[in-house]
């Protein structure tokens, strides 16, 4: 009895009030991990930047309270002890705030992944959930969405996630321009079967091409391949997503990585992603400044109603609409003889001067605008003092920034927090120019860039391609503000990760020309370092167990493979143990005795067979990796004699491994094993007592 | 399976049932949030939830000294009104339970004044009510009733009342629940029933509040004839009740414009019975039978076509969002369109409005008082290039100046539109108009 219209759940509600109420959950994504806002993320977080005045992590809270969310987890990111003030002097601490938990989190995570994990790693998340970044704004009712997908989840337990997506046409000022995402879909059960980003600014003569695994092809008998949407990143996740995330440690990003490899990995999964799609109702996302242009103007023309700056979201602001889309605040002071266009907001305590002329502009609170300026298309912060005779045009201008008298700001041209521009200085298209400390330093300023006496300098963003890609915004939209990177910023890349491969982007499409050696190799770094990872978590041995035997099955790996893997995570793990005080042999049974079961299933499967191949590969393995290790000789004899305690190794393996050619091939071998040298004696003795004790036994029973 | 469909989208129905377990201030907040999001929207949702919101109020008010509770309640509604100045209601509700107050002092002030003679000294009291407001907040009697000669001779007249009326609100005192607790001795008493009187008015109003789309279509047989067209607008459930009373007996036509684009899917489905009206309430308490169950010819027409048919209409019956104390009309939008029509053909124009709509705010300026609605339901927001560079307005109200509408219908009966001033003085007191 799925619910047809609103007045029909009307009635719903007062049944449903009976049965259990599942609290409804969200997790919210303070920080995307992404640079598109620098400079002024330098300074602040970016879900507190000002949009049309009000700070975009309160339009995400008010969607989550519009949608009856109940509990929510706030992942703060760069700048996160400002973030966790703000929030807690808001409203939304207050007791009569309409969420009953609002937890902030911190983590030390470098991407939407880390997070994701971390989360799994809490076990905060009771049912399904609401995933949105910091960043969005919508008017949207999450309530049919809700709906569908918990219907679809009663029937299927393998519908994982449902992503609202908004339909937008062909071309719409909200899309990203530059790369674009591509949704295949199938209609008939809003399955999404294919997700892909299209890189809009490839050149003609390089067409943008599309990859489509031919079995989606095959196997449906109707096909939607839309590129047309606007993707809101709001996602209804359940808690088998965030399983998912852990179990795939290099996904970074929910959408390039996570959505397109759980797409990929179909087969083996055997979840499936569905999508919503909105015509009704506004849901954007402000990823990069391009669309913070966009939405605020999509605000202020009242599209996102009743999200609206005279909706007053934040205690304390008294916006009032007036007529032309003009937002005034009160105690605004005009001069008689300024003008004051459409399309504009103005807070409190700004005063514009004589003959000044204001159009498509946001401006702060308490901002100076002096005589004769010329503002239009500009977002202009508080505090902001603006000289007589200058002239601001589709600039953003941060909180406190002094422009000097008869300045011109060209379009594009970003201001930094506290930056002060001296008089007469012209700020050309695209100049970014800040006063933020780089690598807690102090800049000096540069009088070329701000003018005598101005303060700031000119901010240049790590990436190299920036350049062009500057460029191509330019091409494809008015406002000169910087795409959005194709690729995310490599920082953001663990250690583990970059180490294994260079691209972050799963290549499905040239795995299956790449060769078997280039498989095996991957699978051995990738089982290596998810097996460490869980090492280092703590993880129960059956979960690694399972982990590393589901690895091996996607890439069909050999068993050598496998057991170079685990003995490369445990030997680093034991190193890492080391590094943190103990002792070898306390870390060497600590991670023995807790993973036995690891060893004994993922390496030795030949037990029972005579021939002791696997153990004995097991231990030329031990030795080459410890080769290059610290102390590796001692780890050695530790893990020797554990393996032997812990009866995962026989005598004769020892034996056969100390008479290998491979243990003796190089001098490095040699020295490793030197030390062991001592428990191969003792066992080789210990044994010689055995048989004669058995000799014995056998001949006094005789 | 009603636990799918339990998103818990916040409404009126929920801030009811949230409003008996939260703390009061959590209520106030709640509702203030309502209101801004505008997930609470008609009047008469609006109305609901303020007259049960300021039941808990007061009866959460540990006093029941009417000047502390004045206060109390104008603070409340200062902050509701401020949340969103353009629901009227809102402000009317808090204006009744002022005025109520503000009776009960006054009967209760003239019951201790006749104490005071037989010797103890309430008095002190007096001289608090005029603090921090703006304007004479007193519970004199004098600044109420502006006209004739006053103090002298009224005291004693009213203590002679009261001594005999006390015993009365006595007797009613049980059945109020907010009044649990005792402790009312000598004048103490006397200002608890204060409480329990304003309690027992403010179920009142809710109950007014649920009654007054009935009490409004009793007066249909009068104004709907047989035979007649009559034109309508919007998907009003005091329309709609109004029309079906005058259905029961008479045959007529009915043709209906469609309010497009803020209201035409309600008015679709009022129109053909398919749902339950939006209104919150309304879907709760009965489900309503569509005109043409009763036989009714409905045609359902788009809004331009209003001008060109109304020379044929008899009568336009119309909903309102809230009315001015000028006699003029906050409505859907498209009704003025719809009114001027009217003039120009010379046809009658009847509003259906309950009391609780009047509001005796004067619009100085009526643009303030428009809201405008989601652009995205004039112009679809997936056509990128005219979103880009057209602005779009959607008004989701008209003013409909008082000139153009001949008759109101409320809950009391029918009153020409210069009338309304007098029922305006009726329900507010001058001292409330601006809290």
């Amino acid at each position: 009895m799925g619910p047809k219209q609103k007045g029909g759940g009307q009635k719903q509600k007062g049944n449903a009030a009976e049965e259990v109420e599942e609290t409804l959950q969200a997790v919210v994504l303070a920080d995307t991990f992404e640079t598109r806002f620098e400079p002024f993320t330098l300074d602040k977080p970016r879900c507190l930047l000002p949009l049309a005045n009000t700070p975009l992590i309160e339009y995400t809270l008010e969607f989550l309270a519009n949608a009856g969310v109940e509990e929510v987890f706030l992942y703060g990111g760069a700048h996160s002890d400002q973030l966790e003030k703000y929030i807690n002097a808001s409203k939304w601490r207050a007791l009569s705030s309409p969420f009953r938990q609002l937890r902030f989190l911190k983590s030390t995570s470098t991407s939407v992944g880390d997070v994701m994990r971390d989360l799994d790693g809490k076990h905060l998340i009771t049912g399904d959930f609401i995933l949105v970044s910091g960043d969005v704004i919508s008017n949207l009712p999450i309530e049919g969405a809700l709906t569908k997908h918990r219907l679809r989840r009663a029937t299927d337990k393998n519908a994982i996630m449902t992503i609202v997506l908004r339909e937008a046409g062909r071309k719409h000022r909200t899309k990203s321009t530059s790369i674009s995402p591509v949704f295949v879909i199938d209609p008939t059960k809003d399955r999404c079967l294919h997700y892909e980003e299209i890189d809009e600014r490839a050149e003609d003569d390089q067409p943008t091409r599309l990859n489509i695994d031919t079995d989606i092809i095959l196997s449906h008998a109707e096909l939607d391949i839309r590129q047309d949407l606007i993707d809101c990143s709001i996602d209804i996740c359940t808690p088998d997503v965030l399983s998912l995330w852990s179990d795939s440690f290099d996904y970074q990003s929910p959408r390039k990585h996570f959505l397109y490899g759980v797409l990929k990995d179909y087969e083996l999964n055997g979840k499936t992603l569905h999508t919503y799609i909105i015509t009704e109702n506004y849901a954007a996302r402000v990823r990069n400044l391009k669309a913070y242009d966009a939405v605020s103007k999509d605000i202020i023309s009242r599209w996102t109603y009743p999200l609206c700056p005279d909706t007053n979201l934040l205690p304390g602001h008294t916006y009032d609409l007036r007529k032309g889309s003009l937002y005034q605040e009160q105690g605004v002071t005009l001069a008689r003889s300024c003008v004051v266009g459409r399309r504009t907001v103005i807070g409190t305590g700004t005063s514009i001067g004589d003959r000044t002329t204001v159009h498509n502009t946001v401006l702060g609170r308490h901002c100076k605008i002096g005589k004769n300026v010329k503002l239009d298309g500009a977002y202009i912060w508080d505090h902001v003092v603006i000289g007589d005779g200058s002239d601001v045009r589709g600039a953003i201008v941060a909180d406190g920034v002094v422009v000097g008298k008869k300045c011109t700001v060209a379009p594009g041209a970003l201001l930094s927090y506290g930056v002060k521009i001296a008089d007469g200085v012209t700020v050309p298209s695209g100049q970014r120019i800040t006063k933020a400390l780089r690598d807690g330093m102090d800049v000096a300023s540069d009088p070329k860039v701000v003018g005598a006496g101005g303060e700031g300098y000119e901010f240049v963003p790590g990436d190299e391609d920036d350049e062009d890609e500057d460029a191509a915004s330019e091409a494809s939209s008015g406002l000169v503000y910087r795409m959005p990177n194709l690729s995310l910023s490599s920082a953001s890349i663990s250690t583990l990760s970059s180490e294994l491969s260079e691209g972050s982007w799963p290549r499905s499409g040239r795995s299956s020309f790449s060769s078997g050696d280039e498989e095996q190799d991957n699978f051995y770094h990738e089982a290596s370092a998810s097996a460490f990872d869980m090492l280092r978590d703590d993880n129960a041995a059956d979960v690694v167990v399972l982990e590393l035997v589901s690895m091996r099955m996607t890439a069909n790996a050999s068993d050598q493979a496998m057991r170079r893997a685990v003995v490369v995570s445990f030997m680093k793990r034991i190193q890492q143990l080391m590094e943190g005080g103990k002792g070898a042999g306390e870390a060497v049974h600590d991670v023995f005795s807790k993973y036995r079961e690891v060893v004994d299933r993922c390496c030795l499967l030949d037990r029972n067979k005579e021939a002791k191949k696997d153990q004995v590969d097991l231990l030329l393995l031990l030795q080459q990796d410890l080769v290059h290790r610290h102390k590796g000789d001692t780890i050695l004899l530790f893990t020797a004699k554990e393996l032997y305690e812990l009866e995962l190794v026989d005598e004769e393996a020892y034996e056969l491994w100390w008479r290998d050619e491979r243990s003796t091939e190089s001098e490095e071998m040699r020295t490793v094993r030197a030390q062991a040298q001592q428990f191969v004696d003792w066992l080789a003795d210990a044994e010689e007592e055995e048989s004669s004790e058995e000799e014995e036994d056998e001949s006094e029973e005789d | 399976m009603p636990s799918t469909s339990l998103a818990l989208t916040p409404g009126l129905a929920s801030f009811l049932k949230s409003l008996k377990t939260n703390p009061i201030d959590t209520s106030i907040e709640n509702l203030i949030s309502l209101l801004k999001r505008r997930q609470i929207r008609h009047s008469r949702s609006c109305a609901t939830a303020t007259a049960y919101l300021l039941l808990r109020v007061i009866s959460a008010c540990r006093t029941s000294d009417p000047v502390k509770l004045i206060e109390r309640v104008q603070s409340v509604g200062r902050r509701l009104v401020a949340a969103q100045a353009r629901e009227m209601v809102v402000g009317n509700i808090v204006r009744r339970v002022l005025g109520l107050i503000r009776d009960e002092a006054e009967d209760d002030r003239d019951a201790e004044f006749a104490l005071s003679e037989a010797g103890s000294e309430s008095q002190p009291q007096t001289p608090r009510a005029l603090d921090d407001t703006s304007f004479p907040l007193d519970r004199d009697s004098p600044s109420m009733r502006p006209d004739g000669d006053r103090s002298s001779s009224r005291p004693p007249l009213t203590s002679m009342f009261s001594l005999l009326s006390h015993p009365e609100p006595e007797a009613s005192l049980p059945s109020t629940p907010g009044s649990a607790s005792p402790g009312g001795r000598g004048p103490g008493q006397g200002s608890k029933d204060v409480r329990a009187e304003v309690l027992e008015g403010i179920n009142e109003i809710i109950d007014e509040l649920g009654q007054v789309d009935d009490q409004i279509a009793a007066y249909a047989l009068d104004h709907i004839h047989s035979n007649e067209i009559i034109l309508t607008h919007t998907s009003s459930t005091t329309v709609q009740k109004f029309l079906l009373k005058a259905a029961a007996k008479r045959k007529f036509t009915v043709i209906h414009a469609e309010s497009f684009p803020n209201n035409h899917e309600a008015t679709h489905a009022t129109v053909s019975g398919t749902a339950s009206s939006e209104d919150e309430l309304m879907s709760v308490e009965s489900f309503q039978k569509p005109l043409i169950a009763l036989g009714i010819t409905v045609i359902l027409i788009p809004d331009s076509a209003v001008f060109a048919l109304m020379s044929r209409v008899n009568k336009v019956i119309l909903g309102t969002h809230s009315v001015l104390a000028n006699g003029g009309l906050i409505a859907a939008a498209g009704t003025r369109v719809i009114a001027r029509a009217a003039k120009v053909h010379q046809t009658p124009v009847v509003v259906v409005s309950g009391v609780y709509k009047l509001s005796p705010v004067y619009p100085f300026d009526f643009d303030s008082l428009i809201e405008y609605g989601d652009a995205s339901k004039v112009l679809s927001y997936e056509d990128g290039d005219l979103v880009d560079k057209i602005e779009v307005q959607n008004p989701l109200y008209d003013y409909v100046p008082a000139e153009l509408v001949d008759l109101y219908i409320t809950n009391l009966g029918g009153h020409a539109p210069s009338y309304l001033y007098r029922i305006v003085s009726d329900h507010y007191r001058m001292e409330d108009i601006s809290f």
